[in-house]
């Protein structure tokens, strides 16, 4: 039970409520040191950061992974020099989208998946535009802006796959496992 | 504090933080300045990862382009051994052009200065028995070369064209014992035929006993039997004998040309003396 005590003494591993924070907390800095720090080597940048973002809003749809999202694009946005609330928005937005569509929509299996990455990145795409560029609808449409988007979606594509897969497995050994 | 049922409670949380991420966001957007309260506190806390991580990174992507560098390095010396391997018979390749363009060189240079027509033709062949010195050359009638004509090289006169094929042409040294060819001392202009022997070695034959001959005097054509130049140097005197019982003087004769050296010639043709079908030995 949350909080109390085993018999073979005090634990010291944390409350059982505590380690989801705990390992997405991890992993939301393990996201951000990677997507500031290692990624940008790779020809195709992948955002990690999104990816993440719409697990949260898959898995863990609440008030809790709300604020993780804002958290992470906060922390995001210091620590790649964006202009602050950029990222936060950005993740915050895609979070609430994530979380409406999981409600309202079956999106278990590869092609909802995918479905929700090409959301997520379309949502990303739209929001920085309109928060810097002074948008028209039409811009949206602009060639560099479309292979933009597309290049984003092939990165998230192909990491969403791995990245779902270990944050589950991760989730179940950490979590699971204490539950059981 | 929040008395809504769970399932919006989300999206009341969720529209509120947007609600702030938008404001932030848009402030920024706009503002010259960074508008971050708690920014700096993120950067300072992630710092450390960051560096760690960016140390990381570059020690990776070092690692990666040492490793790609090796292996650039490894193809461009196995492509270096291959091309030394190449090149390793250049240096005998290029003295060998060196020293066939000097030949020519100096071939060019006689034809220069020889009246008539001239061929220059490559030794192909030669037959070095004693008194027997002949040799084939590359070229042949169809490049105009008739019986009779002279072979002549830098150094001196090799010998006359005795038949010739479509493409070959066979030559009679000067150093054969059936060759004759007419000469002069070139100091005293005492004549003599200069005629190979069956011991390799060349006399200048019919000199009276009382002509001025020494060691050392030159050795040219006379111009006369139309087959070679007047003027051509054919060797030297190595030994002069006179004895009284013997009506002419044993010179022996140098020749300036080595036959056994010998790759390119001049097959020389006078202009000024018709060509003759079958020119006499000696003549």
């Amino acid at each position: 039970m949350p909080g109390t005590t085993s018999r073979h003494g005090p634990s010291r591993s944390p409350d059982r409520s505590v380690r989801p924070y705990l390992l997405f907390g991890l992993a939301s800095v393990v996201v951000v040191v990677l997507q500031t720090n290692a990624l940008f080597h790779l020809p195709l940048v992948p955002d990690v950061a999104l990816i993440f973002c719409v697990y949260l809003g898959v898995a863990h749809g609440s008030a809790a992974g709300a604020a993780g999202a804002f958290l992470l694009g906060a922390v995001l946005d210091s620590c790649s020099g964006a202009p602050a609330g950029m990222h936060t928005l950005v993740m915050s937005a895609v979070f609430g989208m994530a979380v409406l569509l999981s409600r309202t929509l079956w999106t278990s299996g590869v092609p909802a998946m995918i479905g929700l990455i090409a959301c997520a990145v379309t949502l990303k795409a739209l929001t920085t535009l309109l928060l810097f560029d002074d948008v028209l609808v039409l811009d949206v449409l602009r060639p560099f802006v479309v292979s933009h988007v597309l290049r984003d979606l092939l990165g998230a594509l192909l990491l969403t796959p791995p990245v779902f897969a270990l944050l589950a497995a991760t989730e179940r050994a950490c979590v699971g496992r204490g539950n059981a | 504090m929040l008395a809504v049922r769970p399932r919006y409670r989300v999206l009341i949380v969720c529209g509120f933080l947007l609600f702030i991420a938008a404001s932030l966001a848009t402030v920024n957007a706009k503002s010259p300045y960074r508008i971050d309260p708690v920014g700096a506190l993120f950067a300072e806390i992630l710092s450390p990862f960051q560096t760690g991580m960016t140390s990381l990174a570059k020690g990776t992507q070092h690692f990666w382009t040492q490793y790609l560098d090796m292996r650039a390095v490894h193809a461009t010396n196995t492509a270096l051994r291959t091309r030394l391997v190449a090149l390793e018979p250049m240096p005998g390749r290029l003295a060998e052009l060196e020293q066939e363009n000097r030949r020519l060189e100096r071939l060019l240079e006689l034809r220069r200065r020889t009246p008539g027509t001239s061929i220059a033709a490559r030794i192909i062949g030669r037959n070095s028995s004693p008194g027997i010195s002949t040799a084939v050359v590359d070229k042949g009638a169809q490049h105009g070369i008739r019986k009779g004509m002279a072979v002549l090289t830098p150094a001196g006169v090799a010998g006359r064209v005795v038949s010739v094929g479509p493409h070959v042409a066979h030559v009679l040294l000067i150093s054969a014992a059936t060759s004759g060819v007419d000469a002069l001392v070139q100091r005293s202009r005492v004549p003599g035929i200069v005629s190979g022997t069956l011991t390799g070695t060349c006399r200048l034959k019919y000199v009276q006993r009382d002509s001025d001959v020494r060691v050392g005097d030159a050795i040219v054509t006379s111009g006369l039997g139309g087959i070679f130049p007047k003027g051509q140097h054919i060797g030297h005197v190595a030994h002069v004998a006179a004895r009284d019982d013997e009506m002419f003087q044993d010179v022996e004769v140098q020749l300036s040309a080595e036959f056994t050296r010998i790759e390119e010639v001049l097959v020389v043709a006078r202009d000024d003396v018709p060509a003759r079908a079958e020119p006499v030995p000696g003549s």
